[in-house]
């Protein structure tokens, strides 16, 4: 039973989602409940499978039992392992999160959308443990259908940005299914560590070249790199409150995962055309940052800053991809683990303050503090986070992609990150200090209670938020440690 | 020139098909002002893909890999895996299709129109009115 | 602007060729990678691992089964976001443009009244029903399958809407119950999955199905019990569609 972990932590989420209709039919909660109970046994489940990990070295599945490359397999690196445990957790937390925000009157439509939220999950799960090329699409295209739907569940404005994020992300799933038949076209096979040995043979340099061509420009849409990023911000803003976290916090790594699989796995440092392909990332990470972080302090709605941050935020992930050592590559993926709980924290709090006080206008924000401490404070510890203030996650990650840009001298990429924190503080200053210092405003609550600021399942998400950003935080050479057992074998 | 012609298209001429297909499908994408052909635009590019992946199951001397008999030679089969993807790559593509056709049926419901430029106007005017209502309150 | 677009790609389309096409093999040649790795073990082996001599079939509910779950879960998916996504409906109704209504006036008799209906159920539909049954067992060994079949059971559905009257249904399953229905289908495929690791061996390994009987059979049991599940599964999503686009009721989240 225990070898077959890696499987059942995607399994189980996807059997209670296609149970949860059925489940409601039955009894209103019922299906609800059995998706909050699946999230949180594959959130244990992948906790004792760091654990193998940690301690057995790299765990190889083969589904069926067919050897590597002729059935599918889940290859769990040490790598995998800790954002599957990050991923999932985040996965429960919405979920719980989501059932604050239904529609009371029709209890099949919460069913539904909580069927939606899970599947979405076991997409997640699943592209960030399988080592099969093919099967990455098939999750991709789960995690995305269901993406569209929990976008367009957000009233008419998101219908609309749900269609057009749907033209655009299959325009990316067609051209990733298209980089991956010119592979196959070249190697004949499908399964990674195959291929890349393939490949490590050489003279395959022209068919890497253009399926590079295509899997650079999809993956860039689907992760919301800078000059693909156009459908981003008013999906990001206009779908559905409940599992806005899970779509701003965890679907855009996924794919960032898949492109670093791609171009340190599959291709290798040795591919003669890697320089120019991570010099085009820099470029555009460069200008993410500058960009996302620019257009952040222009907005009101708290829904967009956060939406144009997240531009900003996977630049920087994608820096530490260009830079290329594995101390930089450490810092990109840690600031990845970060930025889960600092955007799904600080949708959390948006969530909250909307669930209470029925608004998303930061002007109208004025002391809210003393409403609502607990939020106030992932507000806050969250908004530091993000400007890089010590001892936060975001100031680690930060911290090992600027000694990995020193160590390859790449001075302007320090510069420029530098340059977008200090933009970052700009606007998350002026969120604060719309929090805590501005006049007090006149909110009308919307949900009473004597002893809790918020019901027990919106608490619960913004405290573990809170502790994961500290947490990652000071134990970052740990988790940095467990990180490197790959990162080693595969950076410049 | 002309034999070379003739040995591009016999040999790979197919590929080229398929590469037009799919700059149609791009094309029509970035061009059209329609919702409706967008999404038309979009399975045409879904198709090129298909067939791309069909042209490398080819085999020469191969029939369609069902076995006629229990002396199976590898040679004798076309090559089967690229079939089996691409039963997955249309059922994806028909999923997507039939999400996006529920989502123009709603955006037609709301806003009476499914061309870009319309929408773009009546979304404008729609958040101008929410902010004049907004500033009564 | 969109014009200059255009061109631009269509050059790119042209031009892209004389660079990128020596990577790809040739068509038909029997020595190119994708011909001779893998499928080479695919096509020898099909018929002694999986007992099915249709290989496409041992490829996809069997070499690759796990690719083949999540594909059915899609066509589940698709079926719930489009019940989801039409659940609400405007507050006030657009009225139709009038060259639409013309077109209804001129349609002449709804289809209801032009199809005898007694030979649509009674002759037509026993039929379909027993070819889609004879796809879904016989998809292993020759041509066919869960997918068909699916199909299949969900056209006749459609005949049934098509012929009688909307407001007496023959068959009245409700969207979200038709939606419940098709979940089951691939759950019946990720169960199948669950009973082998119960028999002790990895997930969907057909040979420890805990049943007495030789793994060859085994195998064909695995194969027909996705399939079943497959079938559901495509035939409810069909049937969920269906319905969805047929009774569109109220559109009223529109509090953003």
């Amino acid at each position: 039973m225990i070898e077959n972990i890696p499987v059942l932590i995607v399994l189980l989420p996807l059997c209670s989602a296609l149970l949860c209709l059925a489940l409601t039919a039955v009894s209103r909660n019922l299906g609800i409940f059995a998706v909050k109970l699946s999230c949180l046994a594959s959130f244990v489940l992948s906790c004792i499978q760091l654990q193998m990990v940690v301690t057995g070295g790299t765990i190889h599945y083969a589904i069926g039992n067919y050897a590597a490359p002729y059935g599918i397999e889940f290859v769990i690196d040490s790598l995998n392992a800790v954002l599957l445990v990050c991923f999932s957790l985040m996965g429960f937390l919405t979920i719980l999160f989501a059932e604050n925000f239904g529609n009371e009157k029709r209890p099949m439509l919460v069913g539904a959308a909580c069927a939606e939220t899970a599947l979405l999950i076991t997409g997640i799960l699943g592209m960030t443990s399988t080592g099969d090329v093919f099967n990455l699409y098939v999750f991709l295209e789960i995690t995305s259908l269901s993406a569209y739907c929990l976008i367009s569940l957000g009233g008419s404005r998101g219908v609309v940005s749900a269609y057009r994020y749907m033209l655009v992300g299959t325009v990316a799933a067609t051209l990733y299914l298209l980089g991956i038949g010119v592979l196959y076209s070249v190697t004949g096979t499908l399964n990674m560590g195959d291929m890349r040995e393939i490949l490590d043979q050489g003279g395959y340099d022209g068919a890497m070249l253009t399926a590079m061509c295509f899997l650079i420009p999809a993956f860039g849409i689907k992760m919301a790199l800078f000059p693909f990023h156009g459908w981003q911000p008013s999906a990001y803003t206009h779908a559905e409150p409940g599992s806005r976290p899970l779509i701003t916090g965890v679907m855009g790594k996924v794919p960032a995962l898949a492109m670093f699989r791609f171009v340190y796995c599959i291709y290798g440092t040795d591919f003669r055309f890697v320089r120019i392909g991570l010099i085009l990332l820099g470029i555009f990470s460069v200008f993410g940052m500058l960009y996302g972080s620019l257009m952040a302090m222009g907005q009101t709605d708290i829904r967009k800053i956060l939406a144009y941050s997240s531009v900003a935020q996977m630049g920087y992930i994608s820096l530490g991809f260009a830079i290329g050592t594995p101390i930089a590559l450490a810092g990109a993926f840690l600031h990845m683990l970060g930025h889960v709980f600092m955007k799904g924290g600080l949708f959390f709090c948006t969530g909250a303050i909307r669930y209470k006080f029925g608004t998303v206008d930061i002007n109208e924000f004025g002391r809210i503090y003393k409403k609502m401490p607990l939020t106030c404070g992932l507000l806050t510890a969250a908004a530091l986070s993000m400007i890089g203030i010590p001892p936060t996650a975001g100031f680690f990650s930060k911290w090992y992609l600027a000694l990995g840009a020193a160590g390859q001298h790449e001075w302007i990429y320090i510069i420029i990150l530098v340059i977008s924190s200090l933009l970052n503080a700009v606007y998350f200053f002026r969120l604060i200090e719309k929090v805590f210092i501005r006049q007090s405003s006149e909110l009308r609550t919307r949900w009473e209670s004597e002893v809790l600021e918020l019901p027990l399942t919106i608490i619960i998400p913004v405290v573990i938020c809170f502790i994961a950003i500290f947490g990652l935080g000071l134990f970052n050479v740990r988790i940095v440690d467990i990180l490197l057992m790959t990162l080693e074998g595969v950076g410049l | 020139m002309m034999t070379m012609i003739n040995t591009f298209l016999a040999t790979k001429g197919i590929y080229f098909l398929t590469l037009v297909l799919l700059a149609l499908g791009v094309a029509g994408i970035i061009v059209c002002n329609n919702y409706m052909k967008k999404l038309i635009c979009m399975n045409v590019m879904q198709v090129a893909v298909i067939f791309f992946f069909l042209c490398l199951g080819q085999k020469s001397p191969g029939t369609i890999p069902v076995a006629m008999d229990t002396a199976v030679k590898a040679s004798q089969y076309i090559n089967p895996l690229p079939h089996g993807l691409m039963l997955t790559a249309i059922v994806v593509s028909l999923g997507t299709t039939g999400v996006g056709l529920s989502l123009l049926l709603r955006i037609r419901e709301k806003y009476g129109t499914i061309e870009e430029d319309d929408l773009i106007r009546r979304e404008d005017l729609m958040t101008r009115k929410n902010k004049d209502g907004g500033d009564r309150k | 602007m969109r014009k200059t677009i255009t061109v631009i790609l269509l050059i790119i389309s042209v031009l892209v060729p004389f660079m990128a096409f020596d990577v790809l093999p040739v068509i038909g040649d029997p020595q190119s990678a994708p011909n001779t790795h893998v499928s080479d073990y695919y096509i020898e082996n099909a018929i002694e691992e999986c007992n099915s001599p249709n290989m496409v079939t041992a490829v996809i509910v069997d070499y690759r089964a796990f690719d083949t779950m999540f594909e059915t879960t899609v066509m589940f998916l698709a079926g719930l976001s489009v019940v989801i996504i039409l659940a609400n409906k405007p507050k006030r109704r657009i009225p139709a443009h009038s060259s639409l209504r013309r077109m209804k006036d001129a349609g002449g008799r709804p289809i209801y009244k032009t199809v005898n209906k007694d030979v649509m159920i009674s002759v037509i539909e026993p039929v379909i029903l027993i070819y889609a049954i004879y796809v879904l067992f016989h998809g292993e060994v020759s041509l066919g399958g869960g997918f068909q079949a699916g199909a299949l059971i969900g056209m006749t559905y459609l005949l049934d809407i098509m012929v009688v009257k909307r407001d007496r249904p023959i068959f009245d399953i409700p969207k979200a119950r038709a939606a419940a229905i098709a979940g089951f289908g691939p759950l019946i495929y990720a169960l199948t999955g669950i009973v082998t690791i119960l028999g002790g061996g990895l997930y969907l390994e057909y040979n420890k199905i805990p049943l007495p009987i030789h793994h060859a059979e085994l195998h064909s049991i695995g194969i027909t019990a996705v399939e079943i599940g497959v079938t559901i599964g495509v035939a409810g999503t069909i049937i969920t569609i269906l319905n969805a686009l047929m009774e569109r009721i109220s559109f009223d989240d529109d509090n953003d």
